[in-house]
């Protein structure tokens, strides 16, 4: 008996990793990662084109493998980076989701994200929006993620992105 | 009323004084001026020759507050045109980058070649123009002044300027080892990185040059080189830092230094040596034979290289070309882009990739705490109690008049040069920047009164 996911499990899935990354409970937010997670947040080739080969184009964030997420976080906690500190309050609003796959320990899903940020420091608040796809593995009892693809539409930056706030 | 440029630099050399005032960074009519003398009264850079390699090929660049279209003809010339219809001045291209023989107008369907000469007006023998209307070209309103050094375009709004070899003065010895310059020339990787920052232009234009911030704004920058070096993180990318000694404080000896050069131009550099995780550790042999053992140690440093007043390149790790933008007092735009030798290896292109997200973007880890501390800069200089900033002072009694043996050995001839341990923290190769800046300003404000 292989594992499957249900669109409701995958609605919930994902409502956790939003609200672990906005609590800052990003111990728990790692452990959602597979060790060998892939994290992804492309570049844009032009007004229109999504870069596609991250060994030949450029991404915002790339990581193979969990251990970049995890120096991300250390980071953001290390008190030596000034962006990080104070961390802006978040939100993460995520819809649309559709199951694109479920079966057989391997799930795919697509969804929306619209991360609302306060930055205190500067009386400044702003949002980042886009698309998640996100491809789960059913692993020692549990689903984690094993890639995670960030389509960031709004894609100039104002000052700061970081993990937190997409 | 203006405040007037001259009084906010205090620079008297022979005083050991160089002081700049903050309202440089805030006021709205420098700004103004800023942008008339600087951004659109003289050289600035507008891209790589490399982003229109075919004929009829385009892309869109500014010149400070002007929209500019480069274009390549059909004969392979490249021009630089100001992006706006002579009709009713709309742009005429639309997209930042692409290939087209002919633009049309979206308003009015006036359209243009791809050499900005006028090719259609709409109804034109039904429109009962004037005779003086028929007499007058209709096509795109050419930059006075339009050159390429090493795939290097600059151009010019003002007709008034000197050659853009004068213009780059020695600093073009520089720009002829970016990213090792090879044969095939230099490109731009795609998947360009726009950000904005709420602070003046002129802090990034100080960042770029500044080695003393190295330590202070990125340990955990650091500390994450030294996590992975230690294998404490399974992350892959890894990075030259780790292998250089030029950010350690107890390094001995020289480690690296500044450079000035006429026109504003600057170079700061550090010792970082041929490593095997450099992007181009494979070109290392051509890159001798094209440029010597000196040239190549050179291209092996890290050099932060600012033309002024808008073009910098920072090679370390990776390499990234930058375009400051103004857009206002308080806020900039950075167009960003990973800078890379044409022809390299997959290999190397890709570690030259994974070593620029982490350390150069607005999504890594190491530029929103320079951006995060220009803001911070930025709310700062309200504070007038004191107008003048003491950021200007070290290295003042280090520099000598022309360069020195590491300059000289590769024929370059700045008009000031640095030689600095690894504490010493030049703040002096600011100064080249202001006392271009005071000029270009002065000259402004002169002609604008006479």
């Amino acid at each position: 008996m292989t594992a499957a996911l249900s669109r409701s499990e995958a609605e919930d899935f994902l409502y956790l990793e939003a609200a672990l990354l906005d609590e800052g409970d990003w111990d728990a937010w790692l452990a959602l990662y597979t060790e060998d997670a892939i994290f992804r947040m492309p570049a844009w080739r032009d007004e229109e084109t999504l870069c596609s080969d991250p060994d030949t184009e450029l991404s915002l964030i790339h990581y193979d493998g969990r251990g970049g997420l995890e120096d991300r976080v250390f980071r953001a906690r290390s008190g030596q980076s000034v962006a990080s500190h104070p961390r802006p309050r978040c939100v993460h609003v995520i819809g649309n989701v559709r199951l694109i796959d479920g079966a057989d320990g391997i799930a795919e899903v697509a969804s929306t994200f619209t991360v609302f940020l306060h930055d205190m420091r500067a009386d400044r608040t702003h949002h980042f929006f886009g698309r998640y796809r996100h491809m789960l593995r059913h692993e020692a009892g549990t689903w984690r993620i094993a890639r995670k693809h960030i389509v960031l539409l709004n894609d100039t930056i104002p000052t700061v992105v970081d993990f937190y706030s997409i | 009323m203006t405040i007037d440029p001259a009084g906010l630099i205090d620079d008297r050399p022979d005083e050991g004084i160089f002081r700049v005032d903050r309202a440089i960074f805030s006021d709205p009519g420098i700004f103004d001026l800023e942008m008339r003398h600087i951004f659109e009264g003289g050289w600035v850079f507008l891209g790589l020759a490399s982003q229109a390699r075919a004929p009829h090929d385009f892309f869109t660049t500014q010149a400070g507050r002007v929209p500019i279209l480069i274009m390549r003809d059909g004969e392979g010339q490249l021009g630089a045109f100001v992006n706006s219809c002579p009709h009713k001045g709309a742009q005429v291209a639309q997209t930042r980058a692409g290939n087209a023989r002919i633009h049309v107008c979206p308003y009015h369907s006036w359209s243009f070649d791809s050499a900005g000469r006028n090719r259609g007006i709409k109804w034109q023998r039904a429109g009962c123009y004037a005779a003086a209307f028929e007499q007058s070209d209709h096509g795109l309103a050419r930059l006075p002044h339009f050159g390429e050094y090493r795939g290097f375009l600059f151009g010019s709004l003002a007709a008034d300027v000197p050659t853009l070899a004068a213009h780059l003065g020695g600093a073009a010895r520089f720009l002829d080892f970016v990213v090792g310059q090879p044969p095939a020339g230099v490109e731009l990787v795609p998947g360009a990185v726009t950000f904005t920052y709420d602070a003046n232009w002129k802090l990034q234009l100080e960042n770029c040059s500044d080695a003393y911030h190295f330590t202070s704004a990125h340990p955990s920058y650091i500390q994450i080189m030294e996590r992975r070096q230690k294998g404490d993180s399974a992350a892959a990318v890894r990075s030259i830092w780790d292998q250089s000694q030029a950010w350690s404080e107890d390094a001995e000896g020289v480690q690296g230094g500044s450079y000035s050069f006429e026109h504003g131009h600057v170079l700061n550099w550090g010792r970082i040596g041929l490593t095997g995780s450099h992007p181009l550790f494979e070109s290392a042999g051509d890159i001798a034979a094209r440029h010597g053992a000196a040239g190549r140690d050179w291209i092996f440093n890290m050099r932060n290289l600012t033309i002024f007043p808008n073009l910098q390149i920072a090679e370390n790790a990776s390499s990234q070309l930058r375009m400051i933008q103004p857009i206002a007092p308080g806020r900039t735009l950075m167009r960003t882009w990973c800078i890379a030798p044409s022809g390299e290896s997959g290999a190397a292109r890709r570690q030259r990739i994974r070593q620029y997200e982490d350390f150069f973007n607005p999504s890594g880890m190491a530029t929103p705490d320079d951006t995060v501390a220009y803001e911070s800069c930025q709310r700062g200089h309200a504070g007038r109690v004191d107008p003048w900033l003491q950021g200007y002072a070290r290295g003042m009694t280090a520099g000598r008049a022309g360069g020195n043996r590491l300059s000289d050995a590769i024929g370059a001839s700045p008009r000031r040069s640095v030689l600095a341990d690894s504490q010493l923290c030049d703040e002096t190769l600011y100064h080249n920047y202001y006392r271009e800046w005071a000029r270009r300003m002065a000259a402004g404000v002169g002609a604008e009164r006479a």
